[in-house]
């Protein structure tokens, strides 16, 4: 008989920004599941948090019939997020770059180059029901969780 | 733990010490009218102390951004003091430390706003 594997956190919410607290509350879950150290939870809470604003308020457009989906899996010493959304789609190749001189004041659009700075691996496809899939993977050191 | 502020005054500088997490919503929202409020009331020089901030997202950089936008369109000043590691990675990532003027040492930064 082999032992159970980590645990696999998921939650789909309204689109509503009021909803946020159930996402934070997930991350924490998981991230004392996974074990995983401070500093990788800091980063893990910030850029799962930046995905799932995107989804509800431009995947979505705040529309709280809308849902915007979380799943957190670990396998091994990798884990992987995927958020979904009910919106027409977008590219990441189509995002203005943020840290060009024309965008740099701004208030908006850093999310995603938070989100590619910390994970190794993101990619954006089309969901099954039409909307935004976004995949994330972060490769983590079972050293120290970090 | 939501976002928080306190206000003090050196001379005509206003210092703003922030702390907790400056986050999309009521966090960027406290700031913004706060700026604002002293703005109108004739205030022109701002630093702001992010010694007590754990947490910051996209929106609330983009808060700092149209805090320092909106103080230099009334030809003030906007500096930060005391980034956190985690603020000035995230600063440095976006290229916002090209923006701001950053301190460690509040008596230097006063010093630039005189």
């Amino acid at each position: 008989m082999t032992a159970p594997g980590p645990r696999t956190f998921a939650l789909s919410i309204p689109s509503r920004l009021e909803e946020m607290h159930a996402v934070h509350a997930l991350v924490g879950e998981a991230v004392k599941e996974y074990g995983l150290g401070e500093e990788l939870a800091h980063w893990l809470e910030l850029t799962i948090s930046e995905s799932m604003i995107n989804a509800i308020q431009h995947g979505n457009c705040c529309d709280p019939a809308k849902r915007a989906t979380l799943k957190i899996s670990s396998t091994g010493d990798v884990l992987e997020i995927i958020v979904e959304d009910q919106g027409n789609g977008f590219a990441l190749d189509t995002i203005a770059d943020p840290t060009d001189a024309a965008n740099l004041l701004k208030p908006c659009g850093r999310g995603i180059l938070i989100i590619r700075s910390f994970m190794d691996e993101v990619d954006l496809t089309r969901s099954e029901g039409g909307g935004s899939r976004l995949r994330m993977v972060k490769k983590i050191s079972r050293v120290n969780g970090q | 733990m939501s976002m928080t502020l306190k206000a003090r005054r050196i001379d005509d500088v206003v210092i703003l010490d922030l702390g907790g997490r400056i986050t999309i919503g009521e966090g960027t929202l406290v700031l913004r009218n706060q700026i604002h409020k002293l703005l109108d009331a004739g205030d022109a020089k701002f630093l702001l102390n992010l010694a007590d901030v754990d947490y910051i997202d996209s929106s609330g950089l983009g808060e700092l951004v149209t805090s320092f936008t909106t103080v230099r369109n009334k030809n003030g000043q906007l500096k930060l003091l005391n980034l956190t590691r985690r603020v000035r990675d995230l600063l440095q990532i976006t290229k916002l430390l090209t923006v701001f003027d950053t301190f460690d040492n509040e008596t230097e930064a006063l010093k630039t706003l005189k």
